[in-house]
């Protein structure tokens, strides 16, 4: 296993850990307020920005910082064992040692590519003979957590570089520097993280989250773009979302799904995060104005009501994280698993008791109405403030297994079924 | 000269070493054995000898961690230390952790500018060092020990960060803190920290 370890290399966010560290000592006397409604900030955003609307009854919550590499292989199968499934399912690692995996994407060969938070690796995973290969295969990206395989090329996006490496799985010990196909896009760091899906013209969904918490966005962010990467062409596809790091295309409908994470800092329980679907171009979503479908923001609802803005599809819970998420559309699980959506949950930060780190699974029709939501995999919490791992993305394996991405741990799980 | 060319040489010593070292159990000795190699240049017990290398004794252990992870992923750049964590795997980086964390840390000489001290205190209060690298300066989880940090290395770190050749990774926090420094606060802060 040495192999699949050596010269994988973690990035997670330092930032975080750094937050942690200053909570810990508790030094600062007040709340932590910040300006963020300035150019300035968005641009040069202080390395705790994600706290400069802290508030009384949150004080002291900040990000925990993970485990620098990971967790090792005995860690990975204890934990395993304490993932909680359907009756039928089966948890284990596909392989350890990718360390901050955020978005996975299939390589036509059967490569497996991830990307990462923090230091900016991309990895591809491969089948040696029965075991899997962990190489990192690009460094140094500014935080490239989206990707998406197309046509031999494979595609990485990093904050405001979309960026196409040609033949990629032929070439994957000399990737080269790519071609940069798309760069319309603010370089803000700050939610600067992105995420991409196909549709079946070849065009990327992108998100775009604001520089900050809550504030009146600028006008580049806050919203998703339709990007197509052969010709650099992209259009404002919906607006006012907030930091949205997955979604999918409906198999049914053609329709862009995304998950969206709401603002911090109200409290444990308000606002929830949220399930959406555009169902028209242009769209808006309620951010900043309104969180989730009906509660105005104290601050920036500035006069507008929840009811102009388009309401979610769900609401799946205050500070659960959801993250990337997939339509099921294998024939291994059982049939009423079909066009359900599975989402992963990354879990809580600025919330007393975590909640999230988990997998949902959610039926809807196509028209967004009846959402039915129940728990699909869990256990990877610990007491309140803790946790084993943190599920990032998921993806569906050619045999119908699903494939989890854990940006914690460090690894990458398989679900399957077998009656 | 002779102290750069011996220090090249042991470092390029320490590079073989750890490169063809045997992958390593959780057994102590081992882990001191793998850990010595690092001391060729960071010095007996972690305490470095060497101008513009750091002590790594009592640095916390997801410092160590995550540095070492830096420097393998080519976040932060050492023509040193780059070659030689490409070698080291994750376990490896766990037991270094755990190794140096665990060691004394360095005794601060005497300090022989006191007035010099006492404006890098000033300055670290004013730049609120300590929310961070706590109050005794002896850091925590992924933030460095500062106290009785060889001086002109928290020099060079200081100037790394405010010409952002080092950014610490993903995050910016000491490119932030560093940019806006002046050469005098860097030369105060490095005084005062070495000598607690």
């Amino acid at each position: 296993m040495k192999s699949a370890f050596n010269r994988s290399v973690l990035a997670l966010a330092a930032i975080v850990a750094v937050a942690g560290a200053s909570q810990a000592s508790a030094q600062q006397t007040g709340l932590k307020k910040y300006e963020s409604g300035t150019k300035e900030f968005w641009t040069h955003p202080p390395d705790d920005w994600f706290l400069g609307d802290e508030t009384e009854a949150q004080k002291g919550l900040a990000p925990p910082s993970g485990p620098p590499t990971g967790a090792s292989e005995a860690e990975l199968a204890a934990l395993v064992k304490k993932i909680k499934l359907p009756a039928g399912f089966k948890i284990e690692v596909y392989a350890p040692g990718v360390l901050a995996a955020r978005q996975m994407a299939w390589g036509d060969k059967g490569t497996l590519f991830v990307g990462s938070f923090g230091l900016g690796n991309v990895y591809a995973i491969t089948d040696n003979g029965g075991k899997k290969e962990v190489k990192t295969i690009l460094k140094g990206l500014n935080m490239p957590t989206g990707l998406a395989f197309r046509d031999g090329a494979l595609y990485v996006i990093a904050v405001d570089k979309l960026i196409k490496y040609d033949n990629a799985e032929a070439n994957l010990d000399k990737l080269g520097d790519g071609k940069v196909v798309y760069d319309d896009m603010p370089s803000y760091a700050a939610h600067g993280w992105k995420y991409l899906a196909a549709d079946k013209d070849g065009w990327f969904y992108v998100p775009f989250g604001p520089p900050f918490n809550i504030g009146i966005p600028p006008t580049s962010v806050s919203q998703i773009r339709r990007v197509d990467p052969k010709t650099g062409n992209a259009e404002t596809w919906a607006l006012g979302v907030r930091n949205s790091v997955g979604g999918d295309v409906d198999p049914r409908s053609g329709k862009y799904w995304f998950t969206e994470n709401a603002r911090d800092w109200m409290s444990d329980d308000i606002p929830s995060d949220k399930l959406n679907m555009i169902s028209k171009i242009g769209e808006h979503f309620g951010y900043p104005y309104c969180h989730q479908g009906d509660l105005p923001d104290p601050k920036f609802a500035m006069g507008h009501k929840c009811s102009e803005f388009t309401p979610p599809v769900l609401n799946l819970g205050a500070h659960v994280a959801p993250l990337g998420m997939k339509f099921y559309t294998g024939d291994q699980f059982p049939a009423d698993y079909k066009n359900s959506i599975l989402i992963a949950e990354h879990g809580s930060w600025n919330r007393h008791k975590y909640q999230g780190a988990r997998i949902v699974r959610v039926t809807v029709g196509p028209d967004g109405k009846n959402p039915k939501e129940e728990v699909f995999a869990s256990g990877w919490l610990e007491g309140d403030q803790g946790y084993l791992g943190r599920p990032a993305d998921i993806i569906l394996a050619k045999d119908g297994s699903i494939l989890v991405a854990d940006d914690w741990a460090g690894a990458i799980y398989r679900i399957s079924y077998s009656k | 000269m002779r102290v750069r060319f011996s220090l090249k040489l042991l470092c390029a010593v320490a590079l073989v070493a750890v490169a063809s070292a045997p992958a390593i159990s959780a057994d102590t000795t081992a882990t001191k054995e793998k850990a010595e190699m690092c001391t060729a240049c960071h010095g007996e017990g972690g305490i470095s000898q060497t101008e513009n290398i750091p002590s790594l004794a009592a640095q916390p252990d997801q410092f160590i961690q995550w540095q070492l992870v830096f420097f393998r992923g080519g976040a932060r750049k050492n023509e040193q230390m780059q070659p030689i964590a490409e070698q080291v795997t994750n376990e490896d980086i766990r037991l270094f952790g755990a190794y140096f964390a665990a060691l004394t840390p360095p005794k601060p000489s005497t300090d022989d500018n006191p007035d010099l001290s006492k404006k890098g205190a000033e300055a670290a209060a004013g730049r609120r060092c300590a929310s961070c690298h706590t109050d005794t300066y002896a850091g925590t989880k992924a933030v460095a020990r500062l106290a009785g940090q060889r001086e002109e290395y928290l020099v060079k770190a200081l100037h790394d960060y405010k010409s952002g050749v080092r950014s610490g990774g993903a995050g910016s926090a000491m490119t932030d803190v560093a940019y806006p420094l002046s050469d005098e606060e860097i030369t105060a802060l490095a005084h005062y920290l070495a000598h607690l």
